[in-house]
């Protein structure tokens, strides 16, 4: 069979796509957003975590510690030297309690003393030092950095000398802050930084002494540049959980919840934005293709009187969809660059931050596949109804419908459905296997996908109701309606205008830019909370029972205070057996047994701050009024997990000289960002009446008020420790606001393409309405009649998509905060907004796109003809 | 201009194998809204290899249906249409577009050239789309049958830069370059003043005698049909009269 070489049908597609270009260039702009907001959303997003991750890790100063209070043995010596051998670095950090004096005066104080090696130390962020400068410059054999209420107290200064154990050291600087402090433990008195040569040689660590030892870890990266992958860092962590099962391993994601809580929530709307500008992007593709292939139905049916099968003109516009799929995708790419390139530079002068920008050559070539596929998969339906199209049509304008009888219409149907069926299965194949890419899970794009096809069966039946409803009420109502109103509406009716396709497309539009819209805006009002400015952030530990009421007191009335203090009661203890297993019977995950030793307790009537319940119930005021009985426990979730704990299990508690058994009640999350943040068993006031108690106490400070709270707190409470983390919260809110800041810009980004994609949308289906304009015309129509009838028609389309869209992208984003564990609440005011809006864009597109049209004369087109 | 002296002479209903296009009972109805409209209401007959035939029919007579199904773009109700001795009503639609191809060339009223092709592509067209990859004289062939027409100086134009008489003409090269047995005219000279609407007739006769190919021709205007050495005629979708023409008018 002869068929068209690939040289005349490129000829014929390039020369179309050239004598058209304005029709052309709606269609390429369209993929060109699409791919632009797909590649530069998903290469911003990537580079920006990225940098987010590398101040996370900061927090904790490596990818991963391994806490411990025992030496290693020689077998994990040597399971540690293996890691190693495998380039992931280790470095040590020694923490005691020990006693300090001044050279000169020989006055004592109790000191928390934390031995680095300052040539690895950290592996991530900075000490901060004052004066500034580089830690190994100033830590060495010789010398210590010591916390400014260290020289308060013992009235030294910088220079001065310092007697640990039996060596004195020259006082080199003051630290005011370091990367781990918040996941150091908290001891009392001033922190002292020692080098690990210096803590050697003061004497201080004999065999058998109470240090505790922490061991970070940093993983080599990637040879390829890109960063640590979180799968890498969880490998390595189970490792370590086997090689040192007296240890406890945690992971950089752990240290601060509310700040990877955020990220996690970040991540999701980014990757949620990467594939609603993926669906955006094909739906104006597959607006823009059927648009243009009816433009095309004389050429075809030409070709096809002329001889040309369905298959060689298929030929030639496959290859004109190749091509506006690779033009749009080219631009598409470029555009994506162009954003990732220059918004660093607009951030940077906002938040001080620039994220190492590197071109992913791989991210390039999948918006680019991501731009041609999207493109080939929805022109697949309008290509196949080219082989319905018949030629007859250049004899007849109007084709009409041959009279068949019920068999023949059936078996019609179903030969023309099965492909539009198998092209339909195609589609949402690509769109999965893109989803998957995208999103980097495979799970996450058949969710997506289905997803999709369900929301699109409701948007299509929502649509068809809307628009069968509607014309109940036409049919009613016409001859008493205006005659604008009732041409308008019938408009919808319009032969072969497919209203609920574009109905469809554009609730779906909508909804995919309002689900962003929502998702935003509740990810940035639960972010702006964890960045809140009254969080606390002086900690204050053994307060006595006595100091309580005085220590609030002065704590409420000091200047810069912005928060009610909190104060926390502390009962040691240990656990005797869990579910009738003694203690050292227990089966436990990544719980050093040792730990079950010193287990603090602590209670509240209600929740605490920061605190929710994850699991089970928190007690009624009648379990309460019980509870010197009946004792209960809340336990923080990752806790219960670590000692296989459930709901209503048993845990046998040692306090002093009481031996009491507590049930179970909830499993409790805590945002990590409160005083009892560091409570992991709490229990009704009754249960823990009568032992002794010191208190724990947190207060948000103005960071210029921090160092004189600091000398009145010393001044009144000589005993307890005050440990500034003003610091490093500091540094956490700086993240946090980064986070929102990147959230929100490329949200408003997604937005304003998924706007631009649906208006050309519209915009193309004005060439349908030409011939009408003409007739409209002719018979003494004015300009401002007719523009009068658009509105109505683009006024309806709009309100309806704005309805259906609004209303599930509600439905929708309730269940995607409820997975993310965002609190929700229905937006009604943007709802109705976005709603008005979307008529309200309707119209000025569909104006703007007629605008030509209308003032066109009837001849020209009629000469066209 | 004088016509083939056997096509004249030729019984009109006697079926031979020379006939070129037979045409069997066709019937086609179409379905208008809830109403089922009959437009051919059982038509037979047959043309010769070489006649020139035109039918004659005033506006609703049926005569584009007629046209449309001897060219196989649209399908019947029942009945068949032979041409060239093959049964084209029922094939699948890529036969059927390869019988439109090889067998028939059309002239149209509105010349339905392709915009985004020049005039020699216009012409070539066909060639890429039906020919052999063995036969490579579709350029040639073009380029002599668009001088033919006097247009060798216009090859390279779009159809918008050229006239309505020009147009009409690069669809006469177009309907004769593969060198098909039958060539459909529907109101070929419809959209064009007299002067021009006769060149493009004289053209379009000189073409059917020099490539000896068989003419249908559809049209309303009596003295177009005068030319034909056949006047078929309908009306209400039946043929009303079938006559012989034996002094064809000349140009």
């Amino acid at each position: 069979m002869p068929s068209l070489s690939y040289r005349s049908a490129s000829k014929i597609a390039a020369r179309e796509m050239r004598s058209s270009r304005g029709k052309f260039f709606f269609v390429i702009l369209s993929v060109a957003i699409g791919v632009a907001a797909l590649t530069g959303v998903r290469g911003f997003s990537n580079s920006f975590r990225t940098t987010l991750l590398m101040r996370a890790r900061s927090i904790m100063a490596g990818d991963l510690s391994a806490r411990t209070n025992q030496q290693p043995t020689p077998a994990e010596t040597e399971g540690l030297t293996d890691i190693q051998a495998e380039g992931v670095r280790m470095t040590p950090v020694t923490e005691l309690l020990s006693m300090a004096s001044a050279a000169k005066t020989m006055d004592p104080l109790l000191i928390s003393l934390k031995a680095v090696d300052p040539s690895n130390y950290p592996f991530y962020g900075t000490v901060d030092l004052e004066p500034a400068g580089k830690l190994a410059a100033v830590l060495t054999s010789d010398s210590v950095v010591v916390a400014d209420d260290l020289l308060v107290r013992l009235k030294l200064n910088v220079g001065d000398q310092l007697k640990i154990g039996n060596k004195l050291f020259r006082i080199s600087s003051i630290i005011v802050n370091e990367p781990d402090r918040l996941s150091s433990s908290f001891a009392a008195g001033p922190r002292v930084l020692i080098s690990r040569q210096g803590l050697e040689e003061s004497g201080l660590l004999a065999p058998g002494s109470h240090a505790g030892q922490r061991y970070l870890f940093k993983m080599p990266p990637p040879p390829n540049g890109s960063p640590v992958s979180d799968s890498a860092v969880a490998d390595l962590k189970a490792r370590l959980i086997k090689l040192l099962p007296e240890s406890q391993v945690t992971d950089y994601r752990e240290t601060n919840p509310a700040l990877t809580a955020g990220l996690d929530q970040a991540t999701s709307l980014l990757s949620l934005m990467s594939l609603v500008a993926l669906v955006l992007g094909a739906v104006g593709v597959a607006m823009a293709m059927r648009a243009h292939l009816q433009q095309r139905l004389d050429t075809i049916a030409i070709m096809k009187s002329l001889g040309a099968g369905s298959g060689q003109i298929i030929k030639i516009y496959l290859i004109q969809t190749l091509l506006l799929g690779l033009a749009g995708g080219i631009l598409g790419v470029l555009l994506g660059i162009g954003v990732q390139l220059a918004f660093p530079y607009l951030l940077q002068s906002l938040i001080n931050v620039r994220p190492d920008l590197h071109l992913d050559t791989r991210a390039i070539i999948a918006g680019l596949g991501a731009g041609v596929l999207t493109t080939l998969l929805f022109t697949l339906p309008p290509l196949l109804d080219i082989r319905s199209i018949r030629p007859i049509l250049i004899l007849r304008r109007a084709v009409d419908d041959e009279e068949l009888s019920l068999p023949q219409k059936l078996s019609q149907f179903l030969k023309k459905s099965r492909s539009q069926i198998s092209a339909f299965l195609l589609i949402l194949g690509g769109l999965a296997f893109i989803a998957s890419r995208v999103s980097d899970s495979a799970s996450v794009g058949k969710w997506f996908t289905v997803g999709l096809v369900g929301v699109l069966a409701v948007l299509l039946l929502a649509s068809f109701i809307v628009l069968k409803t509607l014309k109940f009420f036409l049919s009613r109502t016409r001859l008493h309606l205006p005659s604008v109103l009732r041409h308008g509406l019938a408009n919808l009716y319009r032969p072969g205008n497919p209203s609920s396709a574009l109905l469809a497309a554009l609730g779906m539009g909508v909804m995919q830019i309002m689900m962003v819209f929502l998702m935003q805006h509740a990810v940035v009002k639960q972010l702006q909370i964890s960045s809140a400015p009254n969080l606390p952030n002086l900690f204050l530990v053994d307060i006595a029972n006595s100091e309580v009421e005085g220590m609030r007191a002065l704590l409420t009335r000091a200047r810069g205070v912005t928060a009610a203090p909190e104060l926390l009661p502390v009962v040691s203890s240990r656990i005797v057996a869990i579910d009738g297993a003694a203690a050292n019977e227990i089966k436990t995950k990544n719980f050093p047994k040792h730990m079950l030793r010193s287990i603090q307790l602590t209670w509240a009537e209600t929740p605490p701050p920061g605190a929710k319940v994850e699991e089970g119930k928190w007690w009624s005021a009648a379990q309460s009024t019980a509870a010197g009985e009946h004792p209960l426990v809340a336990v923080a979730d990752f806790q219960a997990k670590r000692l296989n704990l459930h709901i209503g299990s048993t845990i046998t508690f040692a306090a002093q000289d009481k031996q009491f058994d507590a049930t179970v009640a909830a499993f409790t999350r805590s945002d990590g960002q409160h005083a009892y943040s560091r409570a992991e068993f709490i229990l009704p006031p009754k249960s823990l009446a009568g032992l002794p108690t010191i208190w724990y106490g947190g207060v948000h400070v103005a960071p210029a008020h921090v160092s004189e709270l600091q000398r009145e707190l010393y001044a009144k409470y000589p005993t307890v420790t005050v440990i500034n983390v003003a610091q490093a919260l500091e540094t956490i809110r700086g993240v946090v606001i980064q986070i929102i800041y990147v959230v929100q810009f490329l949200a408003a980004f997604s937005i304003f393409a998924g706007i631009v994609i649906l208006a050309s949308s519209i915009a193309g289906t004005r060439y349908r309405r030409i011939r009408e304009v003409v007739v409209l015309k002719t018979i003494g129509a004015t300009r401002a009649r007719i523009a009068g009838i658009f509105s109505i028609e683009f006024a309806v389309l709009g309100l309806v998509a704005g309805i259906v869209g609004v209303f599930f992208a509600n439905v929708v984003v309730n269940g995607l905060l409820r997975i993310l564990t965002v609190p929700s609440q229905v937006e009604w005011g943007w709802s109705f907004g976005g709603l008005i809006l979307t008529a309200a864009l309707t119209v000025a597109t569909g104006w703007i796109a007629s605008h030509r049209i209308l003032g066109q004369k009837p001849l020209e087109i009629l000469r066209e003809e | 201009m004088p016509l083939t002296q056997d096509a004249v002479t030729e019984s009109v209903s006697e079926v031979s194998r020379q006939d070129t296009i037979q045409v069997r009972n066709l019937r086609k109805s179409i379905r208008n809204g809830t109403r089922t409209v009959d437009i051919l209401k059982g038509i037979d007959f047959n043309v010769s290899h070489g006649q020139f035939v035109a039918i004659m029919g005033s506006s609703g007579s049926g005569k584009s249906t007629l046209l449309g199904l001897l060219a196989g773009l649209d399908t019947p109700s029942s009945g068949d249409v032979i041409l060239d001795g093959q049964s084209i009503s029922y094939l699948p639609e890529d036969k059927l577009a390869q019988v439109r191809g090889r067998t028939i060339g059309f002239v149209f009223q509105s010349y339905q050239l392709i915009p985004t092709l020049t005039a020699l592509e216009n012409v070539l067209l066909p060639h890429e789309l039906n020919a052999d990859s063995s036969k490579s004289d579709g350029l040639a062939r073009a380029r002599t049958l668009l001088t033919s027409v006097g247009l060798d100086d216009r090859l390279d134009h779009y159809p918008v830069q050229l006239s309505g008489g020009e147009q009409q003409r690069v669809a006469l090269a177009r309907a004769f370059v593969l060198r098909p047995p039958i060539v459909l005219a529907d109101e070929p000279t419809g959209n064009l003043d007299t002067v021009n609407g006769a060149a493009v007739l004289e053209l379009l006769l000189n073409l059917n005698k020099t490539e000896g190919t068989t003419l249908v021709l559809v049209t309303h205007d009596p003295v177009l049909a005068s030319y034909a050495d056949r006047v078929i005629t309908l009306r209400d979708g039946l043929v009303v009269s079938d006559a012989l023409n034996p002094t064809p008018a000349a140009l």
